[in-house]
């Protein structure tokens, strides 16, 4: 809200500079935006907030200020005077008319209170003091009686409206919904469709304006304009916002409006406006003023109880700063002694009667957010909330998630955050039958879907950094991905580049299946759960490099060689691998065993290594080889890993050598070497039996 | 240069001299023992050939000055040679300035940092940590934080909404504990709803936590919410908020303002002021926006804080009645407070970041400066 320091000035006595009116306001509830000079004055813009419609005036802000520095605020008649016009407001006599108009409300719902007022005018340009205030306040002048609504506008906020009498049919105004298919063209030149619903002026034939949204063009005051029709009228908060918003037209009148009016104004405001008319030269009122007010509403009263100010605030404010306070914002304030108050009982305190213009008024810690800012919250001390009982345990979620991106972060994957809604290109590969979760109104179709898979997200990282210089690139992130079921979290992993830091002393080598397949097994390792691998066929991985990841039987994660045209549709550079995996925690998290791990103690007799190598067919999976072991094995064996696997030179086409390492190990005794060796003896046994392998 | 005795010892003495002076190798050390001391062909050989055949007379001076020139030779070598030993890298030894074969780690994200950091601070003032859904219905975001139907927030402009509603899956806990202390048309609303949007804001979460858990409340939420706002400067359409909510009875506007400014001290140093300003908030009555002073010029005005000497951080009130009547609390044994603080803020506040977009960008240029 633009206000003019000079207009500010004639409500309340502030000799103090714009920029301490503007600093003292900001900590008392209006936040001073701008600041302007204006030829010898100021322009200062104050941002109001959407409860105070009653502060998008002079007025209104004058109040405020009047209340900030504890001054009075003249009575708007007070206003009434300028630099050039009559020193002192005057009444305007209105004598009645015949040719007066006529006013019905047919839609009370929607319109509370209309006021309308004939006068003749000559129609030409403003008064320059007008003009500048106008211009001033960020309004165009358009002419003398248009100015005139405006500036009502401004200064009492009170939107008004003028119709070209000449132009209205039947010398009746009806206030109504608007009828099935009716259309208006409104001020801006625009043809605007009206449904039932939408509040609209009529005369006798046709709509000549949107209530509290646009005037009429068909009714426009023009420079031949004689006799017109001042309008302000009350118009109910939610209809003014709802046609606002189905037409899509946003008014200085609506903005108001649909906030909330102060209901007894359009008396106030017609009374200036037919003044400023006689003041300016523009023309006289010349019937009585419609006044219709067919439910006049009573001014709510609160009970503000002592104890509850220092209660909420947390900080004292003596009675009589109390009721200087509301007094000064317009509040009638009383004296009210505790006991019973409508259902309730109620303290010590005051019966506080609230402003027909503060419509956000509506409950005790209202009035104490009144005395609290005005009071000031620079006085707040500084406390802590006391503790009643131990807090409660954070979202396992969150301790398990940090478990998880430290264990990330130690293998090398730096952490990405991207945006959880995707083109709808980007996320098809990964919807794995499930229709995508759209949005209704995206921002655009980069954002159009949110993510089934935090993949396509870190592939887009990765590109942006392949596309950036970086050769290396290693990302992880943990975020939750959307289906038509709901939300789960997951961490998702990618990698581009060398496995191997570029170091002077060693030999560099690619990024591959196994450094992904090691991150998974790491991850199961910090969930102390145990995993199965299968053979994946996703649409985003390449097949025969690609992996599924499944706990109990549920399959809780892919990973593998991200698919070339996957990768070039999100711009990766054509020829990189990326390797790319993903997990679902919460699937992991439930997959992991309750917390009922005990310690074992330590063996007391040493373990027997021996290693074996065979030549076997090199279709023949690791894992079957390393089952033949375990189903041959004594009881004493603990462990068995592969630690060579070579073909080549020596070796048969279509054979491969493997080389296992086993140990043995009895909680109850040391092993003999006999022994051991009958267990070797009966797995390489088995190898040869049940596998056709070969030792070498 | 040539062996010319006839310059004799004293003259050979400095010759010697300059050149050891030029010697810097072991190498260049060994050709020079040879050429001075060397058993033939060398300056001190020389000296000895030519006193065989000098008078009686030379001899005594030529041999005694022959001798020093010897012994000042070998002397002078000796030592060089130790010199050089010193510098020399025993057989055993390794380059230690050659660079460091480091183990693999990862960049953490600066929005998580603060997160943490965040989360680390309120879990020691004696909060709990939650994280909520990021899908909510109607109710949850808006209607239970007293914004009706009509409220501004609701507009198409900020909010994003789902094509098709996604119906959550049935509570396992059955109604909310507290839904029987509900007047009946709220606690019908309790039950599950079609979730419709994206939650705007991580105050979702408190009506949440309230319907399920009876007060008091010390909680901070924290995690992604969405708006829909075109992405610029200082605008992306998701970002992350951080969610406080203390309920108790006597909790006061003071115990929030002490709060924040613990919550300023340990985010951006000891000695950072908080600052009051009333504002409006349909779910806090009274409302305040936060600022804290500027952590470049520290409130005496710069163009980071427009000459203000503050800068906004959050926005925080007393929880409105009306909340608290929808979760089934009486406003009248409890008050409470709020706050909601956007991590991008924080992060661009404390680190200097100029343009929000490269939170999201993931360069890793960007993210290696924020350590591990």
């Amino acid at each position: 809200m633009k206000v003019l320091l000079s207009w500010i000035r004639e409500f309340v006595d502030v000799p103090e500079s714009a920029e301490a009116i503007g600093k003292l306001l900001s900590v008392r509830g209006l936040a001073l935006e701008g600041l302007e000079p204006h030829g010898d004055d100021v322009v200062m813009d104050f941002d109001v907030t959407a409860n105070r419609p009653d502060c998008l005036s002079m007025i209104g802000i004058a109040r405020e200020i009047a209340t900030a520095y504890g001054r009075p605020l003249r009575s708007e008649g007070a206003g009434f005077s300028h630099r050039q016009g009559s020193a002192t407001a005057k009444a305007v006599a209105l004598r009645t008319s015949p040719e007066g108009i006529s006013v019905t409300i047919e839609a009370p719902e929607l319109c509370g209170r209309y006021v309308g007022a004939v006068a003749e005018v000559t129609v030409g340009p403003s008064p320059q003091w007008l003009q500048e205030r106008l211009t001033a306040c960020g309004i165009r002048s358009i002419s003398n009686v248009v100015d005139i609504t405006n500036y009502v506008l401004l200064e009492l906020g009170q939107p008004m409206h003028a119709f070209d009498l000449a132009k209205l049919g039947g010398g009746a105004l009806v206030v109504r919904q608007a009828k099935p298919g009716e259309s208006i063209t409104t001020l801006d030149g625009k043809i605007r469709s009206l449904t039932p619903g939408m509040l609209v002026i009529a005369d006798a034939s046709q709509a000549q304006a949107i209530g509290g949204v646009m005037g009429g063009a068909d009714s426009e005051v023009s420079a031949g304009t004689t006799r017109i029709v001042f309008e302000a009228a009350y118009f109910k908060p939610s209809s003014v916002r709802a046609t606002s918003k189905a037409l899509g037209l946003k008014t200085d009148a609506s903005t108001r409006f649909e906030r909330g009016m102060d209901v007894t104004a359009p008396a106030r405001a017609m009374a200036r406006a037919c003044q400023l008319l006689e003041q300016i030269g523009a023309g006289k009122a010349s019937g009585t003023i419609q006044d219709v007010y067919p439910d006049p509403q009573p001014a709510a009263s609160l009970v503000l109880e002592r104890t509850r100010v220092p209660g909420l605030l947390g900080m004292d404010v003596p009675d009589a700063e109390v009721e200087r306070i509301l007094t000064s914002l317009g509040f009638t304030v009383a004296p009210h002694e505790g006991g019973p108050y409508g259902d309730d009982a109620v303290g010590d305190g005051w019966l506080v009667t609230a402003p027909s213009w503060r419509v956000d008024i509506k409950r005790q810690v209202d009035l104490i957010e009144e005395v609290g800012r005005h009071h000031g919250f620079e006085h707040l001390p500084s406390t802590f909330p006391g503790v009643q009982q131990a807090p409660a345990a954070s979202d396992p979620r969150i301790v398990r998630d940090r478990r998880v991106r430290t264990a990330l972060l130690g293998m090398g994957y730096s952490e990405a955050i991207t945006f959880a809604f995707i083109a709808a290109a980007a996320a098809e590969p990964f919807l794995s039958g499930d229709a995508p979760v759209a949005l209704a109104n995206p921002l655009s179709e980069k954002f159009a879907v949110m993510r089934p898979s935090l993949l396509p997200g870190l592939i887009d990282a990765v590109s942006h950094n392949r596309r950036h210089g970086r050769r290396e690139v290693q990302l992880f992130e943990i975020g939750t991905r959307f289906s038509p079921r709901g939300e789960t979290r997951g961490a998702g992993f990618a990698w581009t580049g060398l496995a191997t830091a570029d170091h002077w002393s060693g030999a560099r080598r690619e990024v591959d299946f196994f450094d992904l397949k090691g991150v998974v097994e790491q991850l199961a390792a910090v969930g102390l759960v145990t995993l199965t691998f299968g053979e994946a066929d996703v649409p985003y991985l390449v097949k025969g490099r690609s992996a599924t990841i499944t706990a109990h039987g549920e399959t809780i994660g892919v990973f593998g060689l991200l698919d070339a045209g996957v990768g070039e549709r999100r711009d990766l550079p054509a020829g990189d691998e990326v390797y790319v995996g993903e997990i679902n925690l919460d699937a992991l998290t439930a997959a992991a065993p309750a917390d009922t791990l005990r310690a074992t103690p330590l063996p007391r007799y040493p373990w027997v290594v021996r290693d074996i190598s065979i030549l076997v067919e090199d279709a023949l999976s690791a894992e079957t080889v390393r089952g033949t072991i375990r189903s041959a094995a004594p009881v004493t064996l603990r462990d068995v890993h592969e630690f060579d696997r070579y073909q080549g030179t020596g070796i048969p086409d279509g054979k491969v050598s493997l080389s296992f390492r086993l140990t043995f190990q009895s909680p109850e005794r040391t092993l003999t070497d006999d022994e051991v060796q009958a267990g070797m003896q009966h797995i390489i046994d088995a190898l040869t039996r049940d596998l056709q392998a070969i030792q070498r | 240069m040539t062996i010319d005795t006839s310059i004799g010892p004293d003259k050979a003495r400095e010759l010697f001299r300059a050149e050891l002076v030029e010697v810097r190798t072991a190498a260049e050390l060994q050709a020079l023992r040879t050429r001075w001391v060397g058993r033939k062909g060398s300056w001190v050989a020389a000296f000895m050939e030519a006193l065989a055949t000098a008078t009686p007379e030379q001899k005594k001076a030529l041999g005694r000055g022959a001798n020093e020139l010897k012994k000042e030779v070998e002397a002078a070598i000796e030592e060089r040679e130790a010199a050089l030993a010193a510098t020399r890298r025993p057989a055993h030894a390794v380059d230690i300035t050659l660079p460091g074969r480091r183990p693999a780690l990862g960049h953490r994200h600066p929005l998580s940092l603060v997160r943490d950091e965040v989360g680390a601070i309120f879990t020691r003032l004696g909060y709990q940590v939650l994280e909520g859904p990021e899908i909510e219905d109607d109710y949850h975001n808006f209607e239970a934080l007293n914004m009706p139907e009509a409220h501004p927030a609701r507009d198409m402009q900020d909010t994003l909404y789902l094509a098709e509603p996604i119906m959550p899956p049935g509570n396992p806990k059955g109604l909310p504990p507290l839904a029987s202390q509900v007047p009946g048309a709220i606690a019908a609303r309790l039950a599950p709803q079609p979730l419709t949007l994206l939650r705007t804001h991580t105050s979702a979460m408190q009506i949440r936590h309230m319907e399920q858990n009876a007060p008091p409340v010390r909680l901070v939420a924290i995690g992604p919410v969405y708006r829909k706002d075109n992405l610029d400067l200082t605008h992306t359409p998701m970002f992350h908020q951080v969610e406080g909510l203390v309920v108790g009875k006597g909790v006061t506007l003071a115990d929030l303002k002490g709060t924040l400014a613990a919550m300023a001290e340990a985010l951006f140093g000891s000695g950072t002021g908080v600052r009051f300003r009333p504002s409006f908030f349909p779910y806090t009555e009274p409302s305040a926006e936060v600022d804290i002073q500027c952590i470049k010029c520290k409130g005496s005005g710069c163009a980071m804080c427009k000459r203000t000497g503050w800068i906004e951080i959050l926005g925080s009130g007393m929880v409105h009645p009306a909340v608290f009547e929808a979760v089934g609390y009486d406003p009248n044994e409890v008050t409470g407070f709020a706050f909601g603080m956007g991590v991008e803020r924080v992060a661009l506040l404390k680190w200097g970041v100029e343009d929000i977009r490269l939170f999201y960008e993931n360069d890793l240029r960007f993210l290696e400066q924020f350590g591990r």
